[in-house]
């Protein structure tokens, strides 16, 4: 169309005079088979374009076009105004327009309104030829030259009607009267007679299209599609390649993403908000929408996206081979023996020990089950009859107690009570005066008789007679964490951590006498234990358990937990079992005939395991933790040593309440019956019974 | 003593390991010679993928490839083509520069294209392979199909023209041989299912409206694609067109092609050749005959028939008679053609004897794809349309809702909306043609893709014009799975379907109002339940008071009966009942402690595979959750309503 062409060639064409160019160009249309001024036509060509927009008409007609004022400068008078060339729109607020070649303010024409210039404009049949000349503020208008010189200008001619841009050429040199040539040699022969090289060229070509070395460029025929695969013998060559992996096929869709989905699948307006909370990963990709029906869906947006996102992934991803595990989770557990076949078992708690002031931090059950003795932070003692809950028994010890153990032998019954730097060993008084008079004997200790004869006796500890509880007291230099009786109820070993080469130590108690271990300790000891039925001692340090033989003195094996930090260690009553509890909650059982790692790791307990321990005649142990949880568990060990022991976690036991972080501290079962008894922090001792 | 590197190898000493099998992506560059975007081209074309080793010797933010894979590259000639195009190109620019036109037209006609014939056949050396990832493939060439020619996007309208040819052949062999299972329409576009030599082949065709190339996407990669896909689709075509003894590339004929119409002409090119009519093309007149004669139908069979026997007669003839194998391969082709699986007659025969008019606005080129593949009978409204509106045989008119409206309200819509404008004048035809036939059903389009879905032909009721047509469930879900979410309206198409199925074969055994009321037998499911939970809750109070007796017993038979004892026993007593009440929770703690023990005697690994399993499945349970909350939420308000 002409309106870019002509902006090229008139630079002060306002923007909105688009309007007038339209009638400009739709004149130039229909003028162009005859020559202009058939007035009739013209003027219906606008008159149909003001039936449509009869207000825009109004205002093209005050903002007009105005052109060729620089132009064609040279045959025209001077414009009347003298501002120059400068944005005319600093005059737009001013009355005046610029001012004439005196100095004089030329003044702004009066306007007429829209319907005036409009009916004017109906009434004018030359008003397609007005322009207006925004400079000079007047309207001009252009002669019949004028216009067909914009015309010829619009079509990239020359202004002018009469100008020639090619005219023919006309030689300066006159060769009519010239009596002689430039050069006179004769026409050479070479001229007259066909050149031989030319021939001899050309029958090299011929033969050598005959022998088909030249081809000719002949028009390209697209090879189309043929039977490719005709036979599928491709199948029988081995490739030497790579097993190839088909990409993984798309995910077909579901409902949601149909055009009419069933209502439940349309997230509410809340959920859709709430996508917006939501990480831009976590976002769905794809929100349903509902289309009432098949023409309003719209086109999707995401088409190409998706479609080359998918490329992306057809040769960008590494392709590997994944087994899907399709089965039920709950497959995945072991075949475990039903707990009911493995009972009797504890389950729940019968009776509750109550009287301690503070957490009980240690219990210890009387080798015929009758009485338990436990020790607690408030510094007293107790004995408890088992099956009423009453308190026989109790002493100030004035210290916190770490640990009581029952001696072992039924008819000897003393307590080994640890408290601070100290160990006591408790007459509680019961049994026949017979055995009480053995008893009395036993705890009676020479003033003089502390024996630091012996290379490896320990002379930090030091036998002296209690006569506030009518026993014995071993003073130590360190704290004293565990006591344990040896089977026969006359040796019993202590653990001092901070004790360093004298951290375990063996007393004699009928010799009242206290020997050093004769090996160095790796690492800090924790517990220590006996043998069952053998001279085997167990030492249980922070990561690994040494066993020694006390008899031949010598080192047997070293078990590696791989634990952070042990804090318990059982036997088994068999003797070649034993479990390891840990501060981080796991509970380690070590079959020794197997191998020195562990056969199984548990980790049942979030929190600190603080006390592990095997039934002496069932097949039962448990553990005991900070979490307020008891687990207990069959393990059975099989006589035959190809069968590896059975371990079935059974019931987890809860009824303790966490105080101050601590939960249970310690537990023991019952001789003879499958009970468990438990010390809380929460100042308790709970029974419980199967 | 010097220490040595960690990764230290004597000279000599080859590599080992990971760092012998694999190479960065940078270092196969330097490798091939070659630079980034050809060496992206030929994995493409190749089908060479990155590996992941196990040990990543450079890093892990790197890319690897195996070094047989570089090496089969390097191997292919593709690279020594374009290698030669390079060349060619730097002529033609060359030529350019000088002015030289004519060299650098002569040069650019000989720029020699790669052939990717080879590497197919490479890729995909059974024909089923290549059928098996056709997915992709016709995807990317229906949406090719669908896009705009772009010059400053790099897509040329011969290309777009050549996909909107390989898909309309594909689309026409798939109705043709009755192939296509599955049709479903999303918001993304329209999912069609075929299956093809076993294969199950699901593709995906854009909504036929204008597509916006989106500039967040690399074009060059895509044409990379299609470099490939566009031969193998070619191949593929000229494969299953032979295996119906069909020529390809088809000749169409060129009116119905200018009317944009090209699947129909296909269609009938198929029928035109396969019933063996000289006249190929342009037998329109015979061709509305037959539609319209539908009874006419065995005749033309039976001369079918016996041309095929004609011509197994003449073959017999030209074959040397040494050759019997020959023969009976052909023989069994023959009858394998006739004889088709039971899934296929099934599909054929759908919407048998049915004869379909598409008014102007539905989705023309899918419903004229879907309708003949199972078996139906279609024209349009427009031109080169087989039979007209009129045609009294039709017995569905598929249509979108639109009233009839009176003259007030047709101006009104007009001076309001400018976008109206195209369906006034349909409504104003509708007007003018003045009646509905009652002969036929009005239906929309959703009820095609429902019926076709479903495989019976579904009421119409729901689909009449003028309503909003059932919800438009996806075929592709496996309602069977466990847990799985099943919309209403799923029910109701399985019902109707058994309905339907009864219709042809009436069990003895069922009963009917057993089928017509699977409420029935849920009510009575849930009954069942409900009573047992009862009774075990009966039972384990009865035990656990027995319990407590026993134990009072034992008590008193060791003879320590104490004060305190009794108190406590009588608290428990009397806090049976409340424990009673209680017992539901205890009886949750204690199956959380069955799942812990179990739990417990794992190893590590198992444990973490199976935590990863409960997740997700949870998430699967609580997307089911949210979708039932909200159908909850959605029937209650109907209720209220």
């Amino acid at each position: 169309m002409s309106p870019t062409k002509q902006n090229e060639e008139d630079p002060h064409v306002s923007d909105s005079d688009t309007d007038s160019t339209y009638e400009d160009s739709s004149a130039a249309d229909d003028d162009d088979g005859d020559s202009f001024g058939s007035p009739s036509e013209s003027e219906s060509e606008p008159a149909a374009g003001d039936d449509s927009e009869p207000d825009e008409h109004g205002e093209s007609d005050s903002s007009g076009l105005h052109q060729e004022e620089s132009d064609s400068s040279e045959d025209e008078v001077a414009p009347r105004n003298t501002v120059g060339d400068v944005p005319l729109h600093w005059y737009d607020d001013e009355p005046h327009i610029g001012y004439d070649i005196k100095g004089k303010k030329i003044k702004k024409k009066d306007k007429l309104d829209k319907l005036g210039s409009f009916l004017a404009n109906v009434d004018d049949s030359k008003n397609w030829r007005k322009v207006y000349d925004e400079y000079n503020d007047e309207e001009v208008e252009l002669t019949k030259d004028e216009v067909k010189l914009v015309r010829r200008l619009l079509k990239n001619r020359a202004p002018h009607a009469d100008f020639n841009p090619y005219p023919d050429y006309v030689d300066w040199f006159k060769w009519d009267g010239a009596k002689h040539p430039l050069s006179n040699a004769p026409e050479p022969k070479r001229r007259f007679i066909p050149s031989k090289w030319e021939a001899k060229k050309v029958v090299q070509y011929v033969r050598a299209i005959r022998k088909g070395l030249i081809t000719f460029d002949k028009p390209k025929e697209e090879d189309g599609p043929y039977l490719l695969w005709e036979d599928d013998s491709g199948l029988t060559e081995k490739s030497n390649h790579l097993a190839y992996i088909p990409a993984p096929k798309q995910k077909l869709p579901g409902n949601e993403e149909s055009y009419n989905p069933p209502l439940e699948y349309i997230p509410t307006q809340e959920e859709i908000n709430s996508y917006q909370l939501m990480y831009e990963e976590d976002r769905p990709k794809f929100i349903p929408k509902r289309f009432t029906s098949m023409r309003s869906i719209p086109a999707y947006e995401n088409a190409m996206k998706d479609c080359f996102e998918r490329c992306l992934d057809l040769y960008l991803c590494p392709r590997v081979r994944k087994k899907r595990l399709n089965i039920d989770p709950e497959s995945l557990k072991p075949k475990l023996p039903s707990r009911k076949e493995l009972k009797p078992y504890p389950t729940s708690c019968y009776i509750e020990y109550k009287g301690h002031e503070d957490a009980v931090t240690s219990i210890s059950v009387e080798p015929s089950g009758q009485w338990i003795a436990s020790g607690s932070s408030d510094g007293t003692v107790r004995i408890w009859e088992v099956e009423t809950g009453r308190c026989l028994r109790r002493w100030d010890v004035g210290e916190a107690v770490n640990c009581v153990a029952w001696n072992p032998q039924p008819d000897v019954h003393i307590l080994a009570v640890s408290l601070g730097q100290d160990v006591l060993i408790l007459n509680t008084h019961l049994g026949d005066d017979e055995e009480q008079k053995k008893i009395k004997e036993l705890l009676s200790v020479d003033t003089s008789t502390p024996s630091d004869d012996s290379g490896n006796s320990a002379t930090s500890v030091r036998w002296l007679q209690d006569d506030k509880h009518g026993g014995i007291k071993l003073k130590f230099f360190k704290t004293v964490t565990a006591v344990e009786w040896h089977r026969k109820g006359d040796y019993f070993s202590t653990v001092m951590p901070a004790g360093e080469s004298r951290a375990v130590l063996i007393h004699h108690l009928s010799k009242k006498l206290t020997q050093k271990l004769p090996f160095k300790l790796h690492g800090l000891a924790v517990r220590s234990t006996f043998h069952p039925s053998r001279s085997i001692f167990f030492i249980c340090t922070k990561q690994s358990v040494r066993v020694y033989d006390l008899l031949k003195r010598k080192f047997i094996k070293k078990l590696d937990t791989g634990l952070r930090e042990a804090s318990s260690i059982a036997v088994h009553p068999g003797g070649d079992n034993l479990i390891v509890g840990s501060k981080e909650g796991k509970l380690c059982w070590f079959d020794m005939d197997l191998s020195s790692k562990p056969y199984k790791t548990l980790k049942c307990h979030p929190k600190d395991i603080n006390n592990v321990v095997y039934h002496r005649s069932y097949p039962l142990f448990a553990s005991c933790s900070d979490d307020c949880n008891a687990y207990v568990f069959h393990g059975m060990v099989y006589s035959d040593l190809n069968q590896n022991p059975l371990i079935v976690p059974l019931e987890i036991l809860r009824g303790h309440t966490s105080s101050d972080g601590r939960g249970i501290l310690d537990c023991k079962f019952h001789p003879r019956q499958p009970w468990l008894f438990t010390a809380g922090a929460d100042k308790l001792i709970k029974l419980y019974c199967h | 003593m010097v220490k040595a590197v960690k990764h230290y190898r004597p000279p000599g000493k080859k590599k080992e390991g990971n760092a012998a099998k694999f190479v960065t992506r940078s270092q196969a560059l330097k490798q091939l010679q070659i630079n980034l975007p050809l060496f992206r081209k030929l994995c493409i074309l190749k089908g060479v993928t990155p590996r992941e080793p196990k040990k990543k010797f450079k890093g892990t933010h790197q890319t690897y490839y195996h070094v047989k894979d570089v090496a089969f590259l390097h191997h292919e000639p593709l690279l020594e083509i374009h290698r030669e195009i390079r060349v060619h190109e730097r002529k033609i620019k060359k030529a350019e520069a000088k002015k030289n036109l004519e060299r650098a037209k002569r040069l650019r006609e000989k720029t020699p294209k790669p052939k990717i014939d080879r590497i197919i056949r490479q890729r995909y050396p059974r024909f089923v392979d290549a059928l098996g990832e056709l997915d992709d493939c016709l995807s990317m060439v229906h949406l090719f199909a669908a896009l705009p020619a772009a010059e400053s996007k790099k897509i040329d309208i011969e290309c777009v023209h050549k996909c909107r040819r390989l898909a309309h052949e594909w689309q026409a062999f798939i109705s043709r041989t009755h192939k296509l299972r599955k049709a479903f329409v999303s918001v993304k576009g329209i999912y069609y299912q075929a299956e093809v030599e076993g294969q199950k082949i699901t593709w995906l065709t854009p909504h036929s409206l204008q597509q916006v190339v989106s500039d967040d996407v690399d074009v060059i990669t895509m044409l990379n694609f299609l470099q490939l896909y566009e031969p193998l689709l070619g191949f593929v075509n000229f494969r299953l067109y032979h295996s119906i003894n069909l020529k390809y590339p088809p000749i169409l004929d060129p009116r119905l092609e200018a009317l944009a119409a090209d699947l129909y002409a296909l269609s009938r090119y198929a029928n035109a050749n396969v019933n063996a009519i000289p006249s190929v093309v342009n037998s329109e007149a015979s061709q509305v005959a037959e539609s319209e004669q539908g009874d006419a139908k065995p005749k033309r069979d039976d001369i079918e028939h016996e041309k095929s026997e004609l011509r197994l007669a003449q073959l017999q003839h030209q074959l040397p008679t040494n050759e019997p194998g020959a023969l009976m391969q052909l023989v069994e082709e023959a009858a394998s053609e006739e004889e088709e699986d039971q899934d296929t007659r099934e599909c054929k025969n759908l919407f048998k004897d049915l004869k379909f008019f598409l008014s102007r606005e539905v989705p023309r080129e899918s419903l004229l794809f879907v309708i003949p593949a199972f078996g139906g009978i279609v024209s349009w409204e427009g031109e080169g349309a087989p039979f007209q509106e009129s045609d009294q045989s039709i017995t569905h008119q598929v249509c979108f809702s639109y009233y009839l409206l009176g003259l007030g309200d047709l101006l009104y819509l007009m001076m309001s909306t400018h976008l109206a404008i195209g369906f006034n004048f349909k409504i104003v035809d509708r007007d003018a043609q003045g009646h509905k036939f009652l002969s036929r059903e009005y239906v929309q389009p959703q009820w095609v893709f429902d019926s076709v879905n479903a495989r019976i032909i579904l009421p119409t009721v729901d689909y009449m014009v003028g309503r909003i047509p059932p919800p438009h469930l996806s075929p592709f879900i496996d309602y069977e799975e466990e847990g799985a979410y099943i919309p209403d309206y799923a029910k109701t198409i399985k019902q109707l379907q058994a309905a339907a199925r009864k219709e042809v074969l009436p069990l003895p055994g069922v009963g009917k109002e057993d089928l017509e009321d699977p409420q029935n037998i849920l009510v009575e499911g849930i009954m069942d339940r409900a009573e047992a939970n009862q009774a075990a809750q009966r039972k384990q109070k009865m035990m656990m008071l027995e319990q407590q007796y026993h134990n009072d017993l034992k008590k008193e038979l060791q003879g320590v009966t104490n004060g305190k004892m009794d108190s406590n026993v009588d608290k428990q007593l009397s806090t049976g009942e409340i424990q009673t009440r209680e017992e539901s929770t205890a009886n949750a703690q204690q199956k959380d402690d069955a799942d812990d023990m179990g739990t417990l005697m794992m190893s590590r690994k198992k444990r973490k595979l199976l935590e990863a399993m409960k997740m997700s499945n949870e998430r699967k349970q609580a997307k089911n959750d949210l979708i039932k909350q909200r159908k909850k939420k959605i029937d209650e308000a109907h209720k209220k309503s």
